[in-house]
């Protein structure tokens, strides 16, 4: 693999805006979506990073089921009050759409460093804006990108199994709302009734029981680019548990079905690593981790159990720390509960001064795609820049 | 295979308006001998008295009774932070 640079597309701000991307730059004018820069893969890398994401999906399927046989929730921090739904929901397997591993790959290793699994993002630029790019820039060429039939196929799969209107829920960022509006438009595409609105116009009715719009519609089926951990604290937690709907694919009345389901709980928190390690010592797609200490690991990265964006990520060199973590925000700093898990560190691309990690997206539970992220040191952050790609 | 097809995306920008857009139901101010009243006479204080029924209809005019209309017990806000912080995706 092989990163290359060349000249933006005259005009590319306008081009990414048409397609959606409108957050291509940060409020201080860096560059969010670069394009001064793009990197090459041979089909048979594409081939070992699809192969390994298929790979890793399976054993975190394996380790879902350990972790609540041996009910190991607690040991991953995750509130007793969420435990049964959870189990529930894990069992009956409620509709799911996506998620995004982020790998580190240098070109001969892949090791996981995470797996976001509840409200991954950048999905525009992985799905359509480096679409649009290979198209004008490299026709010939090919994409490690299915991600837009991917997911209209997947809620065409779920027509059955959702109540309509689906709701879209967004809550911050405009690049949440454009992930949200852009999820909306492939549900829509599928022939889905959609709904779009904020995670604060979600009223609860207190008389019946439900949650409501403003138009006082009942609410049935949400999809939420809000993480559980989130929702878990918020007024309304304790509503959205009494009011799920665990049990079953199919809607039920006066039940809630929720996209993500409450089990993406288990994925999404950084405590997954150091089970899978523990559950498959010496993996050749897994990095060492643990929960309770760094072991004997002279270089590792401490991650908060939740966390997003880097935020409390802090790097150890000869044990020693190197540079501050970014805050983390009081949510997910309370989710976490102080607590850590300790992985190695991870052998990375690195090109140009920039080090790359690689989002390979899941549709379904299968491959679906690739998003690259470079950054000017180790972590991943909200200023990461995101880089398209190629293969040929 | 690993290429997308085409793109649809005509509908985007729309969906984007449309999702942006605040989501206000059919709700009338009404006070307390169920009478049609502006709505800032719910927003601000006017010694009370005053508050939003949902569903039902009127003759549309201030002073107008509002008929088959129910007081409400729906409370929003209880999600979300607004992104004060950044927001939830990652």
């Amino acid at each position: 693999m092989r990163r290359h640079t060349i000249t933006p597309r005259t005009g590319w701000q306008r081009k990414v805006e048409r397609v959606g991307l409108t957050y291509h730059s940060l409020d201080d004018g860096s560059l969010y979506w670069d394009e001064s820069a793009y990197w090459e893969f041979s089909a048979a890398e594409i081939d070992r990073l699809e192969a390994a994401t298929a790979e890793i999906q399976r054993l975190a399927l394996a380790t879902g089921d350990v972790i609540l046989d041996r009910d190991w929730l607690e040991r991953m921090g995750i509130p007793k009050k969420a435990a049964g739904l959870i189990r529930e929901t894990w069992q009956s397997e409620p509709p799911a759409l996506y998620g995004r591993l982020d790998l580190a790959y240098d070109g001969r290793q892949i090791k996981l460093l995470e797996y976001n699994a509840d409200t991954p993002t950048c999905l525009v630029e992985a799905a359509v804006a480096q679409w649009y790019w290979l198209e004008e820039c490299f026709p010939k060429a090919d994409q490690f990108n299915s991600l837009h039939e991917k997911l209209v196929a997947k809620w065409k799969d779920l027509l059955p199994y959702v109540s309509q209107p689906v709701y879209f829920a967004r809550d911050g960022a405009e690049e949440d709302s454009m992930t949200i509006v852009y999820l909306q438009n492939t549900a829509h595409q599928a022939g889905l009734k959609t709904s779009g609105l904020a995670m604060r116009q979600i009223g609860w009715d207190s008389t019946n029981h439900r949650f409501v719009d403003g138009r006082r519609n009942e609410l049935k089926t949400i999809f939420k680019l809000y993480p559980w951990e989130w929702i878990l604290g918020d007024a309304f937690g304790d509503h959205a548990l009494e009011t799920m709907n665990a049990a079953s694919q199919k809607p039920v009345a006066g039940k809630v079905q929720w996209i993500e389901p409450i089990w993406k709980m288990m994925w999404s928190n950084k405590a997954l690593l150091a089970i899978l390690w523990e559950l498959f010592p010496n993996h050749e797609l897994l990095l060492p981790a643990y929960l309770d200490g760094p072991h004997k690991m002279q270089n590792y990265v401490r991650k908060p159990l939740v966390g997003r964006e880097g935020a409390g990520v802090q790097v150890f060199r000869n044990w020693a720390e190197e540079g501050n973590a970014a805050k983390a925000n009081e949510f997910d700093a309370k989710a976490a509960g102080g607590s850590y898990v300790y992985q190695a560190m991870a052998p990375m691309a690195q090109a140009d001064g920039k080090t790359a990690v690689f989002g390979s997206w899941l549709i379904d539970g299968e491959p679906a795609g690739m998003g690259i992220r470079e950054s000017d040191g180790l972590i991943t952050n909200n200023t990461s820049r995101f880089v398209p790609h190629l293969f040929r | 295979m690993r290429k997308s097809k085409e793109i649809p995306l005509t509908l985007l920008a729309a969906a984007a308006m449309a999702s942006i857009g605040c989501n206000n139901g059919p709700r009338h101010c009404v006070d307390a001998q169920n009478h049609l009243m502006p709505d800032s006479y719910c927003e601000v204080s006017h010694g009370g008295g005053y508050y939003y029924v949902y569903g039902g209809s009127s003759g549309g005019h201030f002073g107008d009774s509002v008929v088959g209309a129910s007081r409400s017990s729906v409370s929003f806000g209880g999600f979300g932070h607004g992104g004060g912080e950044g927001g939830g995706g990652e």
